[in-house]
């Protein structure tokens, strides 16, 4: 069963729901962007940004009462967004490793420098 | 072949065939934008148009003209591409010209039938011949009959042009999806006098038709677009067709399951609801590490500025409409009051222009770009292509601005109708009248309106463009697939 939010809660939940997608795509932006990059300031954005996702996480369980099974989901949606942008990650540069092989690991300043000469 | 002018002959048996289906798509999206406009109206004045041209029937045209505008965008889009990713000629193409006017007759029998006849005495002859009832899938069960014996025959030629010609991953997982995309359909073709049961499946219809089905066929024509517009490799193009086929089937099959929280069906929708609907954004999360990669390591060249234009506007729209105006309500203890509110048609706009309406006009694009003899759709267009950036800027800003403006009408209603007044007829008349609802309604229809103008650029655009561009596209080979070729143009 279901305990519906409350009225007091009622935008910290859709705002944190919000906020959730839009934390989990700034992380897995930011996480791609650092790799490709080697610039480890974007990777600790991007673990900022996963942690704004877990707040998120956490307010909105709060917020919408979860209990029990529905804990389970908070912890799965914590598992997935965390492990998902990383594993798309490694599936890019496998399915692109014989595309461009002097590309396995990127680095855009050099390319572009490369384009330039 | 003749660049700049618009000439059948630059076109195959299959792109003639898509072009009707393609101008038919947009007289069908102007549709749903003038009864759209009519439904806004109707809002602010709702004696405008009363007994003549209810909101229940303005309402419906718009609704209905989208979801088949869409699927005549589809349609043409397959149609375009199926002689050149097959190596043959379709097999039953007459039969296909036979399909387009039966199904254009039918649709145009039925929308007239919806502005003159609109309603019956709701028994079968009414189910039969004028309306069936049912939101979304109102066509009478005659139409329903042609839209399943047309898209048989769509079938039969995506299955057999593909089966006599080669096939590929690519075709391969189309003609699957077709498999599904008629059998679903059917789900929504028997009643039951029990509403729970009937709207358990009339869901099949409308949640897996969309979030699966379609889903999918926009996947194909997207791995086809990619390979065409940014010579993108096949085997990384179908590599990724199947990934995002895992993860869209994975989550959005039982993500059905959100929509089963309120009609009578059991609580265990409730969990399955709430699990899969959680997991839905993570595929649309996870694009946007492959986006990043690519547009990281590969110089982008394309064939066609406003088709990819769109594309990446495609990305956008389908990121932010699915996944954070999806997510923002579809778990059950707040969907409880943000059901069937206005929220669900903020969703609505934007998901539906940004998953659908923007790949299919990106693929107009295309097929203008070829219908002119491949002509050069890069930078330095004659009018600096002015009429497609104002008409996408336009497009975009009055769809988001409708977005927003129902998401604060819905808001408003969901907290006064629903959670304060407690769902009761006074709660729903408290929430219509109350400012927030009136004043976002206003702002509707004024973005309306500014959606309205970016259509009218749009089609002046799609016949124009191109029209007096003597410089034809670069033609490369792709190594690996000598006998498709990809038009390139270098990017400013």
């Amino acid at each position: 069963m279901i305990e519906p939010v409350a009225l007091d809660d009622f935008f910290v939940n859709v705002f944190s729901a919000a906020t959730i997608i839009l934390a989990g795509a700034s992380y897995a932006a930011l996480l791609a962007w650092g790799k490709l990059t080697r610039r480890p300031g974007f990777l600790i954005l991007a673990y900022v940004s996963y942690g704004v996702l877990a707040v998120s996480v956490w307010l909105l369980a709060e917020t919408s009462h979860f209990e029990g099974f529905w804990r389970i989901i908070a912890g799965l949606m914590l598992i997935g967004y965390f492990a998902a942008p990383q594993a798309i990650w490694r599936l890019c540069t496998v399915t692109h490793a014989g595309e461009h092989s002097e590309h396995d690991r990127p680095i855009i300043n050099q390319q572009q420098e490369g384009e330039q000469s | 072949m003749s660049v700049g002018v618009l000439d059948s002959r630059n076109l195959n048996g299959g792109q003639k065939l898509a072009v009707k289906y393609f101008i038919v798509a947009m007289v069908l999206f102007v549709a749903q934008i003038l009864f759209g406009l009519l439904a806004a109206v109707q809002f602010l004045a709702p004696g405008f148009l009363f007994e003549t041209l209810d909101f229940s029937v303005n309402r419906m045209l718009h609704i209905n003209a989208m979801i088949v505008w869409m699927l005549y965008g589809f349609i043409g889009a397959v149609y375009w591409f199926l002689e050149e990713e097959s190596g043959v000629e379709i097999v039953g193409l007459k039969l296909g010209e036979i399909a387009f006017w039966v199904l254009t007759a039918a649709v145009g029998v039925v929308v007239l039938v919806y502005l003159f006849l609109q309603i019956g005495a709701g028994d079968d002859t009414t189910r039969w011949l004028i309306n069936e009832g049912r939101e979304y899938i109102e066509a009478p069960r005659w139409a329903d009959i042609g839209i399943v014996a047309v898209m048989l025959v769509f079938f039969y030629n995506v299955a057999g042009t593909f089966s006599k010609g080669r096939w590929s991953g690519v075709s391969g997982v189309l003609t699957l999806d077709l498999v599904a995309l008629v059998g679903l359909y059917l789900a929504g073709m028997f009643y039951t006098t029990n509403v729970t049961v009937d709207h358990y499946w009339w869901w099949w219809v409308v949640h897996l038709w969309v979030e699966a089905t379609w889903e999918v066929l926009v996947g194909c024509i997207m791995a086809w677009s990619l390979m065409k517009l940014l010579g993108a490799r096949r085997k990384i193009v179908q590599t990724w067709l199947y990934i995002e086929v895992a993860l869209m089937f994975g989550s959005g099959i039982l993500g059905l399951g959100h929509h089963y929280f309120w009609i009578g069906t059991p609580e265990y929708w409730f969990p399955i609801g709430g699990f899969f609907s959680a997991l839905e954004p993570i595929p649309l999360v996870a694009m946007v590490v492959h986006s990043i990669y690519d547009a990281g390591v590969h110089k982008f060249k394309s064939t066609n500025h406003p088709a990819l234009g769109w594309v990446i506007a495609h990305t956008f729209g389908n990121f932010f409409g699915a996944g954070v105006w999806g997510f923002m309500h579809t778990l059950p203890q707040i969907n409880l009051y943000t059901h069937g509110t206005q929220w669900t048609a903020s969703h609505g706009h934007l998901s539906f222009f940004g998953a659908y309406a923007t790949i299919n006009i990106a693929f107009f694009y295309l097929a203008v770009q070829q219908w002119r003899g491949n002509v050069w759709m890069g930078a330095n267009l004659a009018d600096n292509g002015w009429k497609w950036k104002w008409s996408m800027v336009l497009l975009n800003l009055g769809v988001v601005g409708m977005t927003v403006a129902l998401l604060i009408a819905g808001y408003e209603q969901s907290f006064i109708e629903r959670a304060i007044e407690g769902s009761t007829w006074s709660g729903y008349f408290a929430a219509q009248t109350h400012p927030w609802f009136t004043q976002a309604m206003f702002w509707r229809l004024i973005f309306g309106i500014v959606t309205a103008v970016g259509l009218v650029l749009l089609i002046w655009d799609l016949a124009t463009i191109g029209a007096r561009e003597t410089r034809p596209a670069l033609v490369i080979e792709r190594p690996e697939e000598p006998g498709i070729k990809a038009a390139v143009v270098e990017t400013a």
